[in-house]
This record gives C-alpha cells, structure tokens and sequence, in this order.
C-alpha cells in the first residue's frame, strides 16, 4: 500500500472569516525557523516509516505559496531524501492568487511541484466580499493564465458556495468561468459555519444568516451538471477532475492508506492510529528544536470505529459499500427513494444521496 | 396528664408566603421548643421541596409547653389542591390563628381558609403579619379583616413574624380566646387522623387528634372507614421532635405508630376507635376518599426506565394516599403511568420528587381532568383524552366546573374578566373590599384552570390576583377530541379534550409549534389536527436535501467519524412515529403547557 506525505504551512495573509484551519497571519517572522523545524521533524520521524513507499507529496495550510522559492526546493528535496518517495510520485502545494506571480509560479515547478490548487473560491465579488477574500476575480484569471504560461500542467481551482448573497446566476457564472478556464481539477465545497470562526461567532449572533441548506443543494445540483457537461468526472462528494487527474494525494485519505503529517497540527495515520501534532506554531517549533516529535494527540481505533469510517468514505468517494456488510433491510428504502443504487454488488449514492450521506451512512453502518 | 383546660388546639392558617411559617418559628422560640443552637428557618417544613418553595405539603403537629399551658400547634398546608387535607387538621383544633400579610390585604387562599375554619366550629384569631415591613397598612387590611371575621378592628392582633413584635402578645390572646377541647374522657375512643407518614422502620405513623377517650400503645383498634383492625405501637407527641408517652387523651394531638405497613390503611380523615364490640357507633363526621383531580401521563425519557418509574411511583404512594396511578401504554411515548393528581401543584411536587429523589427523567402529558362520558343510562369515566370516543359514538360529555374566587387590586378586573370569558367562565358575583380590591366569583371548567390559568392570572394582573376554587361537580359541555397526526398516524400524547369553539385553534397552534420541533426527515411530513375525520389544521416539514459535510481531508476523519456515532445516539434516542422521528425535546417542548399559552398569547 503507497503512503502520503503532508506538509502543513500555517502562514496566511489575512484570517478569513469562515477558515478554521490552523492557520495564522502576522507570524511570517516565524518562517525561517518553520521550515528548519520541518526539515527536523522529517528526520525525526523517517525511521518509523522506513517500510513504506510514497506516491504524493501535499503542502497545504493556511497558504504554502507565502513560503520562498528556495526552501520549498530545499524541503521537497529533503522528503526525497528521507522518504521513500517514488520519481513520479503527484507533488501538491496549494496557492493563493494574489501570492503568486509568473517569477514564483515559474520557481513552484522548478522545485518539482507539479500540482497546484487554487484558492478561486468564487468568480462574484459579492460572495468573496462575505467570504472576506482579498482578491478579486480577474486575479485568479491572471494567476490561471500565468500559471499555464508557466507550464502549469495540473492545475486545482478551489470553489465555495452558499455563502452570504450566493445565488443560483451568481454560481453559474462562477461555474461558467471556471469551466472557462480549463483546470485538470475542481473542489467545490459547501460552505460550511464553524462555531470558533469569526463567520460561526456572526451567525450565531445573528448577524450574519446561516446558509440555507436547500439552497446549498441547489447549488450542488448545478454544479454537478455544469461539470458533468464540461467532461469532469464527479469522484468525491465535493471534487471533480479531469479522466486521470483525481488528486492521488487525497485519495490516500479517503482509501484508508498511510500517510505521514508534518508541521504544526497535521495529522498522521497508518494501521489503525491516527495522531497529530501540536497546533499552536510556537509550541510546534520549541518540541522539534528540542529534538522531540511533535505529536499533540492520538487515537487508535477500535473495529467499529474503523468500519465507520470505511463505510463513510466508501460513500463518498462513490465507490459504495459492497451489499454483503449490510444487513438486509437497510438500504431497501434508500434505493426505493432514489438515494442509492445498486451497482456490482455495492450499494453506491445517487447524486442526491450524496447531499444526503450522513443519512445513508448511518443507515448502512448500522 | 394535663388537665383539659390548659390545652389549646390551634393551628395558623394563610395566603402562600404571608409568613406562617416563619410565625410558626417565633412561636417555636418563645415557648423554647428548639434550642437555639438547633433552631433554623421554616423549622416545621422538614421537606427540601417545602422549604425552597416555601410552601407546607405534610401536616405538622407540635406541642409547645408555655406557661403551664399545652399548645398543640398544627401546621397544615395551605394549597388548594389540599382543601380537604386542610379541613380535616382544622378539625382537630378548636381555634385558628388567620394570618394576613398588612402589606398584602386579604388574598383569596385567606377567604378559602377562613370559611374552611369556620365552617369547622373554630374560633379565629384574625392577626394582622408583616406590621415591620414600611408597605404595612395596618389601617386597611385591619379593617377588611375585622370585615371579613365580622369583628371591631379593635379585635384585630398585629404581629412581625420577623421581628417578634407582638408574638408574646399573640400567645395570650389564643390562650385566652381558644376555648380548651371538650372531649368526654371517659367515652369510647375517637380519634381523628389528620395527616399521615411512613417511617421504613416503624410502618405508618398516623398523626392524631383524640377527640373521645384515650389512646394507649398494645391495644387493638379499629380504623373506621377503612374497616381494618390492628395493634397500635406507640402514642407520642412532636416536641418538636418525637418523644413517646404513655397515652393520648381526649382533647390531645399526637402521633401513632399504629403497627400497618401501608399509608393506604392509614387515611386522612379516618376515625380510630377501640376494636372489637365496644367500638364507637359513629365516626367522626367529614371523611371522604382523596379523589384525584387532575391526569398527566408519566413517561421515563429512556424507555429501558420505566421498571424504576414503577418502583419510584410505588415508593411515593407509601407516603401520599392521594396519588393514583395506572400503566398507560403510548405509540409515540411508550410504556409509562397514567397518573392522577389532587391538583396542579400536587402535580409538580410528585414529577420534582420523582427526578430529584430518584434521579428520573421523565416526559409528562399536558394535565387534563376526569371526563365523564354519557351513552344512554351509563356513564364512563375517562381521564385519558387519547381514550375519549370520537364524537357521535356518545349522548353527551360532562366534565368538572370549580366555583373560583379572585381577590385584585380592582384596576385588573378588566384584564381578569377577559381572561375568564376566554376560559369558558360565567361571572356569579362580585363585591368590593374596598375602593381598591374587589372579590369575583366564576363559574369555571376546572380544565381550563389547569390550562395555565394561574400563570395567565398572575402574568394579568402583574402578580397581584389571588385565585382559589371548589369543585362544584360535572356539568355536560360541547366537548371534542382534537388528534394531531404525523404523516397519518395519530400521536396519542398529543391528543387532547377542548372546547368545540376553541378545538381548531388548539389543533392550529399544536400544529404549528410542532412544524418548528420536528426535523426534516428523508420525506415530506405533513403534520395535521383532526377533529374526527375532519382535518382542521395543516402544515408540511419538507423533506430534508443537505446533511453531508463539504470537507474530509486528514483532520477532519476522526471528527466526522465522531459527528456520526453522536447523531447514531441522538437518533436512538428518537422516538418513532410511524416513519417519523421525533426527537425527545421536541415532544417535551410541545407538551409544555407554558410554551402552548406563549403562543396563545401571540395571538
């Protein structure tokens, strides 16, 4: 089985309102030492993984791209070198548009990453207004055009709907575009209100509406549509690609194969255990400049927390359940009223279904 | 034994929170009954429910030794829902002390009381309370309560329970105006229960007044109404405490451990004799079987409770004879008690005792009363609304009708005959107490008094009515069933017996309330009220599209993992409605009576 490696990056320009990742603005002066303590950390941590080999690299964060040139070259030649990880293997760094211009895009493939993800997340200034969004739409069209001048190649574009003022004409038009532009890759993901975000404190204040969920499914509808027509293949509930461009990387996630995490607050697993590393920064670096791994929490899970999480994300990566885990009954109802099919002996969700998983999940898991 | 002349029987009868009990606590200090180091307030509420209510539940009797005299003080409850637990400690003493709050005036509990009083032959000591506080007018409430006993104002006492003043006073003038029992010491044994206890070591302790004869412990007796017989254990006197003695005699107040182990033999109101031929030939007059009022079903929110329920419910009945209960079975609520109450209060007390001291949760029905329903020369009784007949199978529906006296400031007498036309009521009298205080009596369907009309009152006339009433009987109405329907199937727990006229409100703002509760489910539910066939209210909780979360990356697994195994818990904890799953809350939610007035006041 091929494990994944991911890199947290916690600097961000700003906060936005709906982001609860771990994820700061005004700690670039920590970068430096950010990126030695992840050199350090894979050190550390490469003896335990010595038996596997990886197959995709992803820096995520907050925004991997405020990062320089030169040590995100310095880092991934570091992983080479302490992981197994395979010539080929899809090597991800995420990037904010306006963090990125034709000279860093140019360096981002030298240094060997040769996937890029997008934050777009939409094309109407309204709704990245109520996202709290600093750019605007023409410079993810400016990003995308010199990203492909480039030599971009697999290029993501990360979308969000449902947000304040987001109606069906605003979606399609951000659809629309994005088609336009021709990413391998789409993420379109329902915004979703964290009660220890900025946005979740309004909404539970009241100054700010809840998304609507009808409306949010409406919006999932459309896309599905839109992006089916434009010959993208629908393979996770929120993301869709090209034939041959589903990102490897995330797959690893939903298949259940290991993956390493580095950097404060990532997360790791293999065999059943699943930890993760401190989250604050500074508590990151002191653990890892002391020599220590990182590791802020763990879990081991139990056969039936295990089967769980297979059968929830078998759901939604549509891959299905095989009919032979559930007991008779369960799903009839569900293939009755259209939210599940039957395909070569799994029960696999509609489109509809997929709107509604934590239904169906809680209905096969038994 | 004390001669009979030197003891007084009196108990202190008031409106809720006009101080009796802290009276009660002066009383207990001056004639040293406590010692000071054990002394604390409300000393005669023993219950942690009586004290933080402040309210009397159980019955009190204490002897207080004060300048050679025995003054048997009864403390009794003072809640309407206790009329008759009331009237039988009023027969056991010659004299009551009528206590009124001066900043207060007379309330209705103080009118129910002093007719109560009496009605039982006593002489009533008419005492002003509260003379401390700078709102006291001495001068008016003096005079409406000089009124009311038909005495000179001159007559009336003033007292500060707070501050003692003129409590010394107070404890002359019952020893002088009381008249001492009359009781024929060498007549055949009478005694009087007024209240009783169960005591887990000793059985039931029948609190006593003996009326005729004497009362030893090791003789046989013969409990009058109930016909049983049994060998009493020990006659004794609360000092406060209890201490034994040899015997009661005629004109005494006391206790006995009477060797029966069930507080059903024991009854209030119940005459003891001696047993065997030479028993009295007559009880003492007024007893009557405790007669619930007022219906809830009793459901344990987890149904694997409903065992304990049983238990908890017996254990209670042990000490309170006027608690009915029978198994109900519900669809949506499942197995739980069908459960019969003296009135709203008892009603609280039982469900606070039953969570506090037995650590249930539970879900109770909206209260209702006893139907009585008429098909041709036979009379069924229901007190289930899920039970009554649909409307057409019967001749007719009687239901119960209370004589309810109001006490206002009169500048709320609008407010209150609006209200009480809106409950079905039709005005007997009223008079003035004065320019600024009126009384008003109505005549009321008492299922419209239990249908949060003293919280309507209250909320009226910003606190200031005073309410209490009398069952009058059953009186035939123009009653209906109203059903509440989830996606077709009836929710019995829902069900409920109202006026025809007010029927399609209800079933509209059950609706309604119950749009707003349910949660979307995989189809549309359409939630409908019926009075028989004939739908009167209908609203639709559309089918839910979106419950999946957008994100599931490394972190976000073990999180959704978790999501998912707390909504697996929250969906068993649902209870099933046909197809429909309706959670706990929202059924607590819509069978709360303040929740449905809410929003009758919305209209």
């Amino acid at each position: 089985m091929t494990a994944g490696i991911y890199v947290h990056v916690p600097f961000c320009l700003t906060r936005c309102g709906y982001c609860d990742f771990n994820a700061y603005a005004g700690l670039d002066h920590l970068q430096n030492r950010y990126v030695a303590a992840l050199l350090r950390e894979a050190e550390l941590t490469a003896p335990e993984w010595g038996s596997e080999s990886f197959t995709s690299v992803f820096l995520g964060g907050g925004t991997p791209t405020t990062l320089k040139v030169a040590d995100l070259k310095t880092l991934l030649a570091h992983l080479r070198d302490r992981f197994d990880l395979a010539p080929n293997a899809e090597v991800t760094i995420e990037a904010n548009p306006d963090t990125v211009d034709r000279a860093k895009l140019d360096g981002i493939l030298d240094a060997g990453y040769g996937r890029l993800s997008m934050g777009a997340q939409s094309f109407d200034p309204v709704v990245l207004a109520a996202l709290e969004r600093l750019h605007d739409p023409a410079s993810v069209r400016r990003a995308m055009r010199e990203a492909r001048a480039a030599g971009h190649a697999n290029v993501n574009l990360d979308l969000i709907y449902g947000a304040q003022g987001e109606t069906l004409a605003s979606w399609e038009t951000t659809l629309r575009e994005t088609v336009d532009l021709g990413p391998e890759h789409v993420s379109a993901y329902a915004l979703t209100i964290e009660p220890s975000t900025p946005l979740g404190r309004k909404v539970a204040r009241g100054e700010s509406p809840a998304p609507d969920p009808d409306l949010q499914a409406d919006l999932f509808e459309l896309a599905c549509a839109v992006f089916a027509e434009a010959g993208y293949g629908h393979y996770e509930v929120s993301n869709w690609a090209k034939p041959g461009f589903e990102c490897a990387h995330n797959l690893g996630y939903w298949e259940r194969r290991p993956y390493v995490g580095l950097g404060a607050g990532a997360h790791a697993y293999r065999d059943d255990r699943r930890w993760w590393n401190v989250r604050p920064p500074e508590e990151y670096l002191a653990l890892v400049e002391a020599g220590k791994l990182p590791v802020g929490g763990e879990e081991h899970l139990e056969p039936s927390d295990a089967h769980l999480e297979e059968v929830f994300l078998r759901l939604r990566i549509l891959e299905g359940v095989p009919t032979s885990w559930v007991e008779p009954g369960r799903a009839e109802p569900f293939l009755e009223s259209g939210l599940l099919r039957e395909d070569d002996g799994a029960f696999v969700p509609t489109e509809r279904g997929l709107l509604l998983l934590n239904e169906l999940v809680l209905a096969l898991a038994g | 034994m004390t001669d009979p002349t030197l003891i007084r029987n009196f108990c202190i009868i008031a409106h809720i929170d006009h101080g009796k009990s802290t009276l009660a606590d002066r009383l207990l200090e001056l004639t040293h009954a406590v010692a000071d180091r054990d002394m604390r307030e409300q000393y005669l509420d023993k219950m942690d429910l009586e004290r933080e209510r402040g309210i009397t539940i159980k019955a009190q009797a204490v002897r207080l030794a004060y300048e050679g005299f025995e003054l048997n003080l009864i403390d009794t409850p003072g809640h309407v829902d206790f009329t008759y637990e009331v009237s039988r400690s009023l027969a056991a003493c010659e004299g009551a002390v009528l206590l009124v709050d001066a900043a207060q005036g007379i309330e209705a509990q103080t009118l129910a009381n002093y007719h109560l009083a009496r009605d039982a032959g006593l002489t009533i000591v008419p005492v002003l309370n509260k003379i401390d506080l700078p709102s006291a007018d001495q001068v008016e409430t003096g005079r409406e309560l000089a009124e009311l006993v038909g005495c000179d104002i001159s007559e009336v006492f003033a007292v500060s329970g707070k501050t003692g003043e003129g409590v010394t006073d107070l404890l002359a003038e019952v020893i002088r105006r009381v008249p001492p029992p009359s009781g024929d010491l060498d007549a055949t044994l009478r005694a009087l229960i007024f209240d009783s206890s169960f005591d887990p070591y000793r059985g039931v302790v029948a609190y006593v007044r003996v009326v005729d004869g004497e009362l030893h412990a090791r003789t046989k007796v013969h409990f009058m109404a109930t016909g049983l017989d049994s060998e009493t254990e020990e006659p004794g006197i609360f000092a406060p405490e209890a201490k034994p003695v040899a015997r009661l005699e005629a004109g005494e107040v006391g206790y006995l451990v009477t060797g029966l182990k069930d507080v059903h033999q024991v009854k209030v109101g119940d005459t003891i004799t001696i047993s065997g031929k030479h028993r009295a030939s007559e009880p003492l007059p007024g007893y009557r079987e405790p007669l619930p009022m007022v219906w809830s079903g009793l459901f344990p929110a987890e149904g694997g409770d409903y065992s304990e329920l049983r238990d908890a419910l017996d254990r209670l009945k042990l000490n309170d004879a006027a608690l009915a209960f029978e198994p109900e079975t519900s669809l949506a609520l499942g197995f739980g008690f069908r459960c019969g109450f003296l009135g709203l209060l008892h009603m609280d007390i039982v469900k606070e005792r039953l969570e506090r001291e037995f650590g249930l949760e539970l879900i109770a029905t909206a209260p209702n009363v006893e139907f009585h329903v008429v098909r041709g020369e036979e009379t069924t009784v229901v007190h289930n609304p899920s039970e009554m007949p649909q409307s057409g199978t019967y001749d007719s529906v009687e239901e119960p009708m209370v004589l309810a006296t109001i006490i206002t400031p009169t500048e709320y007498l609008g407010p209150i005959f609006e209200l009480c036309q809106s409950r079905r009521g039709e005005m007997i009298d009223m008079k003035y107490l004065s320019p600024q205080r009126a009384e008003v009596h109505y005549h009321l369907p008492l299922a419209e008094i239990i249908f949060d009309f003293f919280d309507q009152l209250k909320s009226r006339t910003r606190g200031y009515a005073s309410l209490d009433y009398e069952p009058t009987g059953y009186e035939p109405s123009e009653l209906v069933r109203v059903d509440v329907l989830l996606h077709g199937e009836p929710v019995d727990a829902f069900s409920s017996v109202v006026h025809r006229e007010k029927a399609a409100v209800y079933g509209r703002q059950m609706v309604e309330r119950l749009r707003e509760l349910i949660p979307r489910q995989l189809f549309d539910v359409a939630i409908q009220a019926s009075i028989g066939s004939r739908i009167v209210a209908r609203e639709t909780v559309k089918a839910k599209r979106k419950d999946v979360l957008a994100k599931c990356y490394g972190g976000d697994i073990t999180r959704k993992r978790k999501l998912l195994e707390q909504q697996k818990k929250g969906k068993a904890r649902m209870r099933r409605v046909g197809r429909v799953d309706v959670p706990q809350e929202a059924f607590i939610a819509a069978l709360r009576v303040d929740q449905r007035a809410a929003a009758e006041g919305k209209k």
